[in-house]
């Protein structure tokens, strides 16, 4: 699976489950969403997206629904299950503790 | 929530697989989705259609490599690849359909013959007790020099129950045998299968009765008390048609009353491999079911009838319940040494008391089993030699796959794929041969007493082994050419089509091989002649009597405590009465009418004045004990000297006949009426010999002549006969009369098995014959089909890989016909040294089956002119098939590849 090589590995997964625990959306809208919050600092290849919402649709992370978009178009909206709610608290937690192990390691080498 | 997540998976999972086309429907809608919003928005910045489109494509980053990753993630590559391949290789398959037949074929043979004698030795030694955790119960047996099987008595049961202390329970039970069964009073009995049973039977075994209850403890305690009978399931449908008020009516056994209080479930047929009990009674019945009624059951250590069970208690191991059984075992000897000197005891498992060495049946089949698994690895052996020759073939496909990017190990499982669909045909083939080939075996019902009931069937057990086998063959068939087509260079695969040369050294092995599959089944197949022939040889003399027309009813008086001279009155009186039945032409008694498979009566006697030998001071004999009627009623013709009289009485001198044989043996050139044998050893009572009768066949059609002795019942009785009526029409129109008389006699009296001669005449010198020499005969066809298949293996395999070779002599001028001849010189040469071989083969085996079953004497060479020449032809006509493609091979075809 091609991963853009600035995205730390595992993060890609933690992001989509953030987005789509604000609400469902469908791909082009979690792309663009991808796009306008990390703005530039985090490239995300459009194409790696699909495959890793198919993936955390296979561990039961996530769900997807065929629905009606407003431009009366069907897209399949993705939306967080209750085990991919627990799962995004777990991989928070998981990144509190590296980020903050890192920063620490960062500022000691600093001073 | 974590079920709910499991279910939501795996329903994704299904959905992928199952519904793989609308999937993959959906995902490129969803991916169409976002490249139309993509190229919506370049063009909404100002590029042209095209620019946009472009663009979008190139963001997405290859549109058809991100369908491959997202059918990665779903996660089910191996599974649709698995499908694929199923697929392609039943397309692949179609396209062979000769070949495939043949392949599934050998492999259902196999596999087949491996279910059948596998369901057999499941029935006879693996298939665990029906009972709840059936591995804790084990056999106590008592052991002598001479027997390690031996039972206990009831005084030896109760203080094995009462002083071990490592088992939850000690139960006994008598081997079922047979009673008089009555429903009521006026109603004659007929033989069923009775066992007698410890109270705690049921409950230390843990089965339930489905109606009413089982025996209580004490039920088992006071003599002749408790009158109390548990139906066998079985019994209660077919007597009782299922009928729960069964529970409380009184039936009789023996001619006593008893109250049935309850009928055994479904699930437990008992723990006897081929007879199932019609009915329990509790061991205090004793004196009505005895089989010795010259001992006191209750009283007589040494009257040994009872086999004992006993459940481990938990946490006990068999070497601590053995040392234990070997302690009571050394005190019984100290305290009763008249019964138990010399006498230990053990403790055995259910597989050791299944696998006993003096047992044959189970050796017979474990044997079988050895030769059908045999089978089925030359079966194996030759698919893999199709299998090769066909990956031979395919060289050029198997090298453009991969230099289209294929993985080795995707190829491997593809072609492993392949092998696996013919095994799991040629599995489910194998399976409903195993099914035919065991209808037909126990499609043979025995003419016992008590109906004998093979425990022989196609059950799960035997189809998971069957399935088993079939995916282990796929793997041992498929391997080789898997591995060896993977190999597969991609330049010279590409270029020439020819694949490595494979060494002599396996070809010289599968030649091999082919030689010995053509000389084994050649033996075989003149071993079937043979016992063709030596069957109805030895079937044509010695049994002829028994197709007149013969009614047979045994009786054993014992059963309902006749005495012996209530007895003999009772037999006097049922002949006398019976010779009156409109259309008996005479009536007769025997023990031991020849041929019924009951065991044969023995004697050991010293003829007078012999010359014993230093090492044995009596000889051995068959003994029947007869009525003066029994030479005329069986059709045994007197040659010298008289038959029994009416006046051979206990106050006359007493008398013996002796079969022709046995005169010969010990008076050769003397005449045999008039000489003396003592009965038992020189001081026994003396006997004169008046008369000699024509030797025939007593146990079996195809027994050698066996010495024979008859006693006059009068003056040697014996309470279990036979009462033989020669009827003068359908013998079996004389059983309602007969049973008629037996009721004005003794309406108690069990009439335990009628049959006519011409049952166990068809038994034994048609349909036994018959079922072993299909078994032989079947096996040697089984090895010619193998031998033609790893012919034809072999030389197609040979043809492949020679192609060019071929081509150039074609190109050089050889002529198609000099190319057939070339292919099946090879495969002449290979049929003519297995014939070879398999002519000396089956003569030494004719010589051992001539001394050993039959005395056919001398070498029978037609068997071979039909045999060997039939061999030659079927293999020729294999070898011919790929001679034929070979010389139809046109150069231009052949060299072009280079």
């Amino acid at each position: 699976m091609s991963k853009p090589a600035d995205l730390v590995q595992g993060t890609l997964d933690l992001l989509l489950l953030k987005i789509l625990a604000l609400e469902p959306m469908h791909g082009w809208a979690i792309s663009l969403r991808l796009r306008s919050i990390s703005g530039d600092v985090l490239q995300v290849s459009e194409g790696s997206l699909y495959p890793a919402l198919h993936k955390l649709e296979q561990e039961g992370w996530i769900q997807a629904e065929w629905k009606q978009t407003e431009n009366n178009r069907r897209a399949k909206f993705y939306a967080l299950t209750r085990a991919g709610r627990k799962q995004l608290g777990a991989e928070t937690a998981n990144w509190d503790r590296l980020s903050s192990a890192i920063s620490q390691v960062v500022r000691l080498s600093e001073t | 929530m974590r079920i709910e997540r499991l279910w939501s998976t795996t329903r994704l999972r299904l959905r992928s697989l199952l519904r793989g086309r609308r999937v993959e429907d959906e995902m490129n809608e969803e991916l169409l989705f976002h490249l139309d919003h993509r190229i919506q928005e370049g063009i909404a910045s100002g590029l042209t259609p095209g620019e946009a489109r472009h663009a979008a494509m190139r963001a997405m980053g290859g549109l058809e490599q991100r369908k491959e990753e997202i059918r990665d993630a779903r996660g089910l590559r191996l599974l649709t690849d698995f499908a694929t391949d199923v697929r392609h290789a039943i397309r692949g398959l179609r396209r062979t359909p000769g070949l495939s037949a043949f392949v599934v074929l050998t492999l259902a043979l196999g596999i087949g013959m491996s279910a059948a004698s596998f369901s057999g030795l499941d029935g006879l030694v693996f298939r665990p007790y029906p009972v709840p955790r059936p591995d804790d119960v084990v056999s106590l047996v008592s052991t002598t020099h001479d027997n390690r099987y031996g039972r206990f008595s009831w005084r030896e049961y109760a203080d094995i129950r009462d002083e071990t202390k490592s088992y939850d329970g000690v139960i006994a039970s008598t081997f079922p045998a047979a009673v008089g069964y009555s429903p009521g009073p006026a109603i004659v009995p007929r033989a069923a299968a009775g066992m007698m049973v410890s109270g705690n039977y049921f409950r230390v075994l843990g089965v339930e009765p489905t109606i009413g209850r089982g025996f209580r403890d004490g039920e088992d305690e006071v003599p002749g008390r408790d009158a109390v009978a548990i139906l066998g399931d079985g019994f209660w449908k077919s007597e009782f048609a299922q009928d729960p008020a069964a529970v409380g009516r009184t039936i009789r056994l023996n001619g006593a009353e008893f109250t049935v209080i309850g009928v055994a479930p479904e699930s437990f047929p008992g723990l006897q491999i081929f007879l199932r009990p019609d009915v329990y009674v509790p061991l205090a019945m004793a004196s009505l079911f005895s089989a010795n009624p010259q001992k006191q059951f209750f009283v007589d250590r040494d009257d040994r009838q009872l086999s004992v069970r006993a459940r481990l208690r938990r946490g006990v191991t068999q070497p601590e319940a053995r040392s234990e059984m070997a302690l009571l075992a050394r005190n019984f000897a100290s305290e009763f040494p008249q019964t138990n000197r010399e006498r230990g005891a053990e403790v055995d498992t259910p597989l050791q008391m299944r696998t006993r060495p003096d047992d044959v049946n189970w050796k017979f089949l474990a044997i079988a089993f050895g030769l059908a698994l045999a089978v089925l690895l030359v079966a194996c052996t030759n698919v893999a030699g199709l299998l090769l020759s066909r990956a031979h073939a395919r060289t050029r496909e198997i090298a453009v796959r991969l230099a289209l990017g294929a993985g080795r190990f995707r190829l491997v499982r593809m072609l492993l794929t392949e092998s696996l669909v013919l095994a799991v045909l040629g599995g489910l083939s194998g399976i409903l041969v195993g099914h035919f080939a065991l209808t037909w075996m126990t499609r043979l019902t025995l003419p016992t007493e008590l109906p004998a009931l093979p425990p022989f069937q196609i059950d799960g057990r035997v189809m998971t082994a069957a399935m088993a086998l079939a995916v282990l063959s796929a793997f041992v068939c498929g391997v080789a050419p898997a591995l060896q087509s993977a190999r597969t260079d991609l330049l010279t695969g590409l270029k020439s089509g020819d694949a490595t040369p494979i060494g002599r050294r396996r070809l010289w092995g599968r030649s091999v091989l082919v030689i010995a599959q053509v000389a084994t089944s050649l033996m075989l197949l003149a071993a079937a002649f043979l016992m063709d022939r030596g069957f109805r040889q030895s079937v044509s003399e010695g049994v002829a009597f028994a197709k007149d027309p013969v009614l047979l009813a045994r009786f054993d008086p014992r059963l309902i405590q006749y005495d012996s001279g209530r007895t003999r009155r009772f037999y006097d009186q049922l002949t006398d009465r019976a010779r009156a039945i409109p259309g008996v032409v005479s009536a007769a008694l025997s023990a031991n009418p020849p041929l019924t498979l009951d065991p044969f009566g023995a004697i050991t006697f010293v003829p007078d004045g012999f010359e014993m030998p230093r090492n044995r001071d009596s000889f051995a004999s068959l003994l029947d004990t007869v009525d003066e009627g029994f030479f005329d009623t069986v059709g045994i013709p007197v040659l010298r000297g008289r038959g029994f009289l009416a006046s051979d009485t206990e106050d006359a001198p007493r008398v013996a006949i002796v079969n022709e044989q046995l005169a010969r043996h010990y008076w050769p050139d003397r005449e045999a009426v008039g000489q003396h044998i003592r009965l038992d050893d020189a001081h026994g009572a003396r006997l004169e010999i008046v008369g000699v009768v024509k030797t025939v066949k007593y146990r079996e059609g195809s027994e050698k002549p066996t010495d024979c002795v008859y006693l006059p019942v009068r003056q040697q009785p014996a309470p279990r006969l036979v009462l033989m009526l020669r009827s003068n029409g359908d013998p079996l129109a004389l059983v309602a009369p007969l049973k008629e008389v037996v009721r004005t006699l003794d309406a108690n009296m069990p009439l335990l098995a009628t049959r006519s001669y011409e049952d166990l005449y068809r038994y034994h010198a048609v349909e036994g014959p018959a079922a072993a020499m299909a078994f032989v005969g079947s096996l040697g066809v089984i090895g010619l089909i193998l031998a033609i298949a790893g012919l034809y293996g072999l030389i197609a395999y040979n043809v492949s890989r020679r192609t060019r070779e071929i081509g150039v002599r074609m190109a050089l001028g050889a002529k198609p016909g000099d190319v057939l001849r070339l292919v099946l010189r090879q495969g002449l040469v290979l049929v003519g040294t297995g014939s070879a071989i398999g002519l000396g083969l089956g003569l030494s085996v004719e010589r051992l089956m001539n001394s050993m079953l039959f005395n056919v004497g001398g070498v029978d060479l037609t068997v071979y002119a039909v045999v060997v020449p039939s061999m030659l032809l079927a293999t020729t006509a294999a070898a011919s098939v790929p001679a034929r493609r070979a010389a139809r091979i046109a150069p231009t075809e052949a060299l072009r590849c280079d």
